[in-house]
């Protein structure tokens, strides 16, 4: 079964299951999206303060320069100099790092040591600035020891997936 | 986080003013201009799943997936909270399925609820399941390389999933190990400050 066939039949399957439990769908559904307006309410605030510090940071050439400064460091672990923006995009930004991972398939080939630990960076790990700012709009105070703490295990973890890379 | 918003912020903000103060002002609205596109693609996706999930919480779907998946997470959130644990199982189940546009929804549903009746822990250890990005197949990399040419588009299977294991075995480790820590050493304190307490008065007795 192909993986795009999932959606239509889970939506479908859900959608008479619970007609069958007289659930009316309809008022149902829309009942649920209307829980849109106040998440998008607490999250755009966030996310336009996150965004535009983002913005800058790239405009400033500080980022450019930070992954320069980082590539020593991450070779030191094993992760390829060339791969350093991806590494340093990912937290931020979903687009920006699959744009920067098709680009050094294209560069280097997908089966390159270089492309197998693009796809382990790109893959394991995930936004994690973008995923703190729509977390933590809805909690009054914002926590940054997480943040932290995320930033840690996923690098760790980056290092491991290249030395699996090379090993398996 | 406010400290490390001024200290980047002026940081980056001192660089353009030295290289082209002109491309300051463009870059923040560049920001917002995102932040806004962001949003609406977002409300779509939100309106879509945020909807398909109350069906299934009224059809009773949720409290069955919860009810299966209860064992383990009761035990790695430390919390009791039906409504909760309903969203989390949610969210692990669509992160584990790559479908990252219901995870998120659920999730943020979930940190509503524990945000008003949770422990910091259990918040914290919410989001580090979400950052680890683990997921059964990495879908959009095979896709990817399949375009970009790749022999075996699906080679990199075991390092991405196992990376990705060792991520969510690090997120869930260092926030247990963090908070437990920071709880154990706030019981210590509060049971130190209450031993000290009754020694000075002794002393203050005592001079």
């Amino acid at each position: 079964m192909s993986a795009a066939l999932l959606f239509p039949v889970l939506f479908c399957a859900v959608f008479v299951f619970a007609a069958a439990r007289r659930v009316r769908v309809y008022d149902s559904f829309a009942s649920g999206a209307a829980g849109v307006l106040p998440l998008l309410r607490s999250l755009f605030p966030y996310l336009a303060a996150m965004l535009v510090l983002a913005e800058l940071f790239e405009a400033s050439g500080l980022s450019a320069r930070l992954a320069a400064a980082l590539s020593p460091a991450l070779s030191a672990l094993g992760i390829p100099s060339e791969v350093a923006p991806l590494v340093l995009v990912k937290p931020f930004s979903g687009s920006g790092s699959l744009s920067l991972l098709s680009g050094l398939f294209a560069r280097y080939g997908a089966d390159s040591y270089i492309g197998r630990c693009a796809s382990v960076a790109y893959a394991a790990g995930e936004t994690v600035f973008y995923l703190s700012a729509v977390y933590f709009a809805v909690l009054p105070k914002k926590p940054v020891l997480p943040l932290v703490l995320a930033l840690a295990a996923n690098a760790a973890s980056l290092a491991l997936g290249c030395l699996f890379c090379r090993i398996l | 986080m406010n400290v490390l918003f001024v200290a980047v912020f002026c940081a980056a903000g001192a660089a353009v003013a030295m290289t082209d103060p002109a491309a300051f002002l463009p870059a923040l609205l560049r920001g917002g201009e995102k932040a806004a596109g962001l949003c609406l693609s977002l409300a779509a996706v939100y309106a879509v799943w945020l909807g398909f999930l109350r069906v299934a919480e009224d059809a009773g779907l949720l409290s069955l997936l919860s009810r299966g998946l209860r064992p383990l997470t009761r035990r790695l959130f430390g919390t009791d909270d039906e409504q909760a644990l309903g969203h989390i199982a949610v969210n692990f189940s669509a992160n584990l399925l790559g479908m990252g546009g219901a995870a998120t929804p659920a999730g943020v549903a979930a940190m509503r609820r524990l945000g008003e009746r949770g422990t910091p822990y259990a918040r914290a250890m919410l989001f580090a399941v979400n950052c680890a990005g683990f997921q059964l197949l990495p879908a959009t990399v095979v896709a990817l390389r399949a375009q970009a040419g790749a022999q075996d588009a699906y080679s990199v299977f075991w390092p991405v999933f196992l990376a990705g294991l060792c991520a969510l075995a690090a997120n869930v480790l260092l926030v247990w190990l963090a908070y437990g820590l920071r709880a154990r050493l706030a019981r210590r304190g509060r049971a130190g400050a209450e031993a000290s307490r009754p020694q000075a008065s002794r002393g203050g007795g005592g001079a």
